[in-house]
């Protein structure tokens, strides 16, 4: 049984891409749940749960808990949840289903008519777990330090930086530059206090240049969502701070061995009454899903976040003693075409790869049959999926081999990321490719080596994951198709010979303009409808076949539940994002 | 050894330090260690430049990979900066370099912390997986090795040989995978990851330690028994002096354990301070198996996320545990072995 949706945030390290692809790979093999029919009962109090996540991943929180200078602020969305909790959450009802951005320690939010200005309302009496309070000064610390300290765990936001900028109490400015770099541009940060600003005690505005249909979609995977006392930062410094943050979450730091194990107990003061149910929760990093699974079995934890080996779910799913449950897929995989590059610069070349293509050969020979096809950049998860793209080229290879016999041969190089799943599938590729006379070398290469053969452009076809819960946050369609993408082999605009000058001298083509009007506006179904177009344009361009996609696991012992474990949300970065809050653990 | 006499009164009109000189200068032993001393720091200076240019030449943009796939060009800027990769090569070589003189190890590029604090923290941890397991490879070793070539070709020889064969060919992490899966999922006895430090108590830090360290002798204590038993076969069969204690009437037991072990245990020593950087190596995949916060795991991160610092001084240590651990090797030579004389070639 399927679940639910999923979702990528921003601002996660590149390990996601590493992720992405194992999940994308390995997890598509998997949908269902074989947790227990009846309902869980009533949540219960107390109790202790251990965590477990892949050192790769969740488990790598090297750069720190601090919001402003992590930099894997969409992978760390377990102990963020449990630490800050977030302004918003991404949720769903009972069943999984529907999923919505909710406040949280915000109250509510509203968009001004020109979608221009976001005014977020906070809930009042919030505190921080050191006694200070959740107000609006606070957030707007917390924002200004945020776009301001290098994180790259802040979504890419075109403030309005030309207002004007409010009289500020010079103990406020002192606290704020005191916990900013110390080469920091005051005119820039000048600026910033312009376009956000605290209207009162619990009312804080953001004004911004561009309308962004995105930003709060993409806020609980983002550092913006996640509030830490600046009174905390002044007493502890920078170091302490990003060991063990104070937020005002549903838990409080007790003891952080970075990257290896976080250990965190309830939160007495915590805003919602008679949460959290756990009396303590622990984060135990871990080295790959083997490991995970066996720690789990040996009873030294009680969750492993996000699974992604298909063996390994494979038999958790049929092993009596544990429960799995899965989300539902966002991320299809995609063999994308560089026509920047020959012999892609030719149509015809890239659709004879698309009738050569059949992927849903590999989905049932590699995946069993159970990821799930795509022929867009998103899957049933996401938000403005479309199960059929019209014009979408299936797997013809008569066709595919007339069209090699008219341009006299093809050769091309497939590049990937260098797993095991990930080899099996281009392998799959080759394969068939080969069957309409098209010569194939694989090129498995590690991450870093594929982002560097992204970046240097020099590539032919590279299989990737594509897409988001939000298709223009994290590494969504933008990414992938975007002109001026560093990971995109999309044509550049018209008298643009690199990304980069496109972007200093404007130019688009008409994909991007595609892509940046399905951002600009805040009405869903208009985003919709660009995004359906955006799908259609790259199906004729044939930019790149689409195949399965995946969804991430959750592999826990009998007994423990919570949004986001038992009940699916939908994966805001690779894995799916849990509320801490309200987990519990059923007691002997 | 006049020196060593006047140093111990203090003679405040020669000093401590001539002293010294003319006690190293003196003893054989001692000219040993003072010559190794004076290699190995070459030595790990070639292997810093060394570690420093592989670093280099790995292929990957650092700052695009800590700074994510959709980071702006702007973010992966302050990333570079924060790294330090915005300044040339040599100059980073020779801050580090500068600092390591100064007992100043840098700062790790990924979480701003201090080398020097990372290692107070992982290298006891790896230190006393290593210094265990080595202990037990030998403590396992030695009954295998002696009980196989009482008699060579017999029951228990045969049994040794095929037992340390089957479990040299097992590399150590699928070793430990399985001990997990015997004593932590099936049996429940021992933890499957995670280390208690010694504050939590003696029983607590040793059960955390059983598996690594098992994982890490057993491949290890094989290998050392298989030579072990080689070494004493060949001494037994063509040494005169086993001759001699046979024809003393001396027992088998006897003869193995006091005149051929003896001699044997030079080959067994030299190849435990052959194994003794290897060793502390190996440990990054048991402390990744086992998740020990150890300096395996430290320096596994590091490579991953490129962070220079932090892997140079990792492999330092490295290279200096096999470097002292040979000089030891040699320096007990001399001590078991009173005909062997340094330095008089």
């Amino acid at each position: 049984m399927r679940r639910d949706t999923s979702r990528r945030g921003k601002g996660r390290p590149i390990r996601t891409l590493a992720l992405a692809a194992a999940f994308t790979l390995t997890a598509a093999a998997c949908q269902g749940d074989t947790s227990g029919t009846d309902g869980p009962g009533d949540p219960e109090h107390g109790g202790e749960l251990t965590v477990i996540l892949d050192s790769a991943f969740a488990g790598d929180w090297s750069t720190g808990l601090d919001p402003a200078t992590s930099n894997s602020t969409g992978a760390n969305l377990p102990q963020n949840s449990a630490v800050f909790g977030g302004l918003f959450t991404l949720e769903t009802d009972e069943n999984g289903e529907n999923p919505e951005i909710v406040p949280n320690q915000a109250e509510s939010y509203e968009w001004s008519e020109d979608g221009l200005t976001l005014t977020v309302t906070l809930r009042e009496g919030i505190e921080f777990s050191d006694g200070t309070p959740l107000d609006a000064e606070a957030v707007v610390w917390n924002w200004v330090r945020e776009f301001n300290s290098g994180s790259t765990g802040t979504p890419q936001v075109t403030l309005d930086l030309e207002r004007e900028v409010p009289d500020l109490d010079q103990e406020f400015l002192d606290s704020l530059f005191g916990a900013l770099p110390d080469d920091v541009d005051e005119d820039l940060i000048t600026s910033h206090l312009g376009a956000i600003r605290a209207v009162d005690d619990r009312t804080v505005e953001m004004h911004l240049a561009e309308a962004d249909g995105s930003l709060v979609n993409g806020f609980p995977g983002t550092n913006l969502n996640l509030m830490g006392s600046p009174s905390a930062y002044a007493e502890m410094g920078p170091e302490e701070f990003s060991t063990a943050p104070v937020g005002a979450g549903p838990f409080v730091i007790t003891e952080n061995q970075q990257n290896e194990r976080l250990e965190l107990e309830r939160n007495e003061d915590y805003f919602k009454d008679d949460l959290p149910y756990l009396d303590t929760l622990t984060f135990q990093s871990v080295g790959g899903d083997q490991v995970a699974y066996q720690t789990l079995q040996a009873g030294d934890g009680d969750v492993v976040e996000g699974l992604s080996d298909v063996t390994l779910i494979e038999e958790a799913q049929n092993n009596p003693d544990v429960d799995v449950h899965l989300g539902a897929p966002t991320s299809p995989y995609v063999v994308q075409l560089n026509t920047r590059e020959e012999p892609f610069d030719d149509k015809q070349a890239r659709e004879a790869i698309y009738y050569a293509t059949d992927f849903e050969a590999i989905n049932e020979g590699l995946f069993n049959d159970q990821g799930e096809m795509s022929q867009s950049f998103t899957a049933s998860g996401g938000l403005f999926h479309h199960a059929e793209v019209p014009g979408y080229r299936e797997y013809d290879p008569e066709k595919a081999e007339e069209i090699v016999d008219e341009l006299g041969g093809l050769e091309i190089e497939l590049t990937t990321t260098d797993l095991s799943t990930a080899r099996q599938v281009t392998t799959a590729l080759q394969t068939q490719w080969q069957e309409a006379g098209i010569d194939v070398e694989i090129d498995s290469q590690a991450l870093g080596d594929v982002i560097t053969t992204f970046q240097g452009g020099e590539w032919q076809s590279i299989l990737q994951t594509a897409g988001a819960w939000d298709p223009a946050a994290g590494i969504g369609v933008g990414v992938r198709f975007g002109s001026t993408s560093p990971y995109s082999g999309t044509p550049l605009p018209e008298g643009a010979d690199s990304g980069e000058q496109a972007l200093e001298e404007g130019l688009q083509t008409e994909l991007d303009e595609k892509l940046e009007a399905a951002v600009q506006t805040l009405d869903e179904e208009e985003r919709e409808e660009h995004y359906r177009a955006i799908s259609e344009y790259i199906a004729e361009e044939a930019y790149g076949p689409f195949g399965p996609a995946f969804s991430p696991a959750q592999v826990m012992r009998p007994g423990v539940h919570g949004p986001g474990l038992d009940v699916p949300i939908p994966a805001l970065a690779v894995n799916q994002g849990v509320l801490y809050d309200r987990v519990w653990v059923e007691q002997q | 050894m006049s020196g060593a006499t006047t140093s111990a009164a203090g003679d405040p009109r020669t000093g401590k330090h001539e002293s010294l000189v003319s006690r190293i200068a003196g003893s054989p032993a001692l000219r040993l260690v003072a010559r190794r001393l004076l290699i190995i720091i070459p030595l790990l200076f070639a292997v810093s430049v060394l570690v420093f240019l592989l670093m280099e030449a790995l292929p990957g943009d650092p700052a695009r990979i800590q700074a994510g796939m959709d980071a702006s060009e702007e973010q992966v800027e302050a990333v570079r900066q924060q790294m330090g990769l915005d300044r040339p090569g040599y100059e980073r070589y020779l801050s580090w370099l500068g600092g390591f003189f100064t007992g100043d190890l840098g700062h790790s590029a990924i979480s701003g912390r201090a080398v020097t604090a990372l290692l107070a923290e992982r290298l006891p941890v790896t230190l006393q997986m290593a210094g265990m397991a080595l202990a037990l490879s030998v403590v396992m070793a030695l009954p295998l090795a002696l009980a196989a070539a009482r008699k060579p070709g017999g029951v228990a020889d045969r049994f040794v040989m095929v037992f340390s064969m089957t479990l040299l060919a097992v590399p150590n992490f699928v070793m430990a995978l399985l001990l997990v899966l015997i004593f932590a999922v099936a049996l429940s006895t021992l933890p499957a990851i995670g280390y208690a430090p010694l504050e939590e108590g003696l029983w607590p830090n040793l059960r955390s330690m059983i598996l690594p360290v098992v994982s890490l002798a057993v491949p290890i204590g094989c290998f050392y028994a298989r030579f072990l038993r080689g070494d004493l076969v060949e001494q037994l069969n063509a040494a005169a002096y086993i001759d001699t204690a046979r024809a003393k009437g001396a027992g088998t037991w006897r003869i193995l354990w006091l005149h051929a072990f003896r001699n044997s245990s030079f080959g067994l020593l030299t190849l435990v301070g052959l194994n003794v950087g290897g060793l502390v190596g190996g440990t990054v995949i048991i402390e990744r198996i086992f998740a020990m916060p150890g300096m395996g795991m430290l320096m596994l991160e590091g490579v991953i996320s490129s962070d220079v610092a932090v892997v140079q001084t990792c492999v330092l240590i490295f290279a200096a545990f096999a470097v002292i651990a040979n000089l030891l090797v040699d320096v007990t030579y001399a001590v078991l072995d009173p005909r062997i004389r340094y330095g008089s070639h």
